[in-house]
């Protein structure tokens, strides 16, 4: 009796820590300094890679990603080497964890869509590993093509909106490709990026469902948006890879996650 | 009456061929490589300006030299003078625009 009743107690703690984790969405980001770049700007754009709560501000220990580069006029460059560790750590977290930046010059007029693959990460939390494919483009120099052109990655969002020059209040529009095929009715998560340069006011979500947005996509995998505050905005499309990962002799399940970030303005 | 029905029309057309002037916008994008400057006119869209004018002016804002870019929207020429450089296209139908390339990006491209 006495053994069942302490039984019972652990299995309801275990029930409340569990319902206690937060379901905060994770996001492979990759954000450049700028997604414009003019003949008057400077020609070198920074890119952070992290793996974030961007509404939350949660930055996660990312290990260096497997690949990293770039797209442009339909060729794609290896950046991986160029990446350099930094620290970071949002305001309520104690302790720093790391990212990724690196710096790449653009030489030429055209769409520079930058891809992350990152290693898997392990969550204890979901006993899962997780893989997001993470791109984001920056166009230069008054030409605008290439911005709809998928990379190849294993799931990614190919935007069907042209993905810079967007204003506040805007609809994106993009696919979510698995294998470069549309996945029908995909779902997919939306989050601000509370640390967007410029933000003029840290958004407080009134209530958990407000962190991440969630809409589904159609049957082509074709999905919207209105993006309702100036800055980074990270759409995230979530399947389970047909592979798995041993962790501890165990086969466990990989969440390969579709990302792709993109900026708003305040019309003025 | 009738004054006001041709001034309507006026507008519209002006309002019009200003649409098109700004979905049309005209690019140059110039670089220095081996001793020549290369230059590559083109439209947003991707489309290359074929036979446009391409005018080089040095710091005194002189003509040192004007081209006619090729079916790929390109035209090259020997450095003409290490200065800094504006390069123009004028693509015709006021599709103009201009490029800067400094001194020092001239220089290093000798």
């Amino acid at each position: 009796m006495q053994t069942c009743k302490s039984m019972l107690s652990t299995v309801a703690a275990t029930w409340l820590m569990l319902a206690a984790v937060p379901a905060f969405a994770h996001f492979g980001a990759v954000i450049p300094s700028d997604d414009i770049i003019t003949q008057a700007d400077a020609k070198t754009v920074t890119l952070e890679v992290k793996f974030i709560h961007p509404l939350e501000q949660h930055y996660m220990e990312m290990v260096k990603p497997k690949q990293f580069g770039v797209m442009h006029g339909g060729q794609k460059s290896d950046l991986t080497a160029a990446l350099k560790a930094a620290k970071g750590g949002g305001p309520d977290q104690t302790g720093k964890f790391t990212f990724w930046t690196a710096g790449y010059d653009i030489r030429r007029p055209g769409d520079y869509t930058f891809f992350v693959e990152p290693t898997p990460y392990w969550e204890p939390a979901e006993d899962l590993y997780i893989v997001h494919y993470t791109k984001v483009c920056v166009n230069a120099l008054g030409l605008e093509e290439g911005w709809d052109a998928p990379v190849g990655l294993e799931t990614e969002i190919v935007p069907l909106t042209r993905p810079y020059g967007l204003w506040t209040g805007n609809l994106f529009t993009g696919q979510v490709l698995l294998k470069g095929k549309p996945v029908p009715h995909a779902e997919v998560e939306i989050e601000y990026l509370n640390a967007s340069p410029g933000n003029i006011s840290v958004v407080l979500p009134p209530a958990d469902p407000y962190v991440t947005q969630v809409v589904k996509a159609d049957a082509d995998g074709i999905f919207s948006y209105a993006m309702p505050k100036a800055g980074w905005w990270g759409f995230s499309a979530l399947n389970e890879a047909d592979w798995t990962i041993d962790h501890e002799g165990m086969k466990k399940t990989v969440e390969i996650g579709a990302v792709y970030w993109v900026r708003t303005r305040d019309m003025r | 009456m009738k004054t006001s029905r041709i001034a309507a029309v006026f507008m519209l057309v002006s309002i019009f061929s200003a649409g098109v002037a700004l979905a049309h916008k005209v690019n140059l994008f110039a670089y220095v490589e081996g001793g020549k400057i290369h230059t590559e006119s083109y439209f947003p869209d991707g489309r290359m300006v074929e036979g446009g004018t391409v005018r080089v002016f040095d710091s005194t804002h002189t003509l040192l030299l004007e081209g006619t870019t090729d079916t790929g929207g390109l035209f090259s020429f020997p450095i003409p003078r290490v200065d800094d450089l504006t390069i123009v296209i004028d693509a015709g139908m006021g599709h103009k625009n201009s490029f800067q390339l400094k001194r020092t990006e001239v220089e290093a491209g000798k």
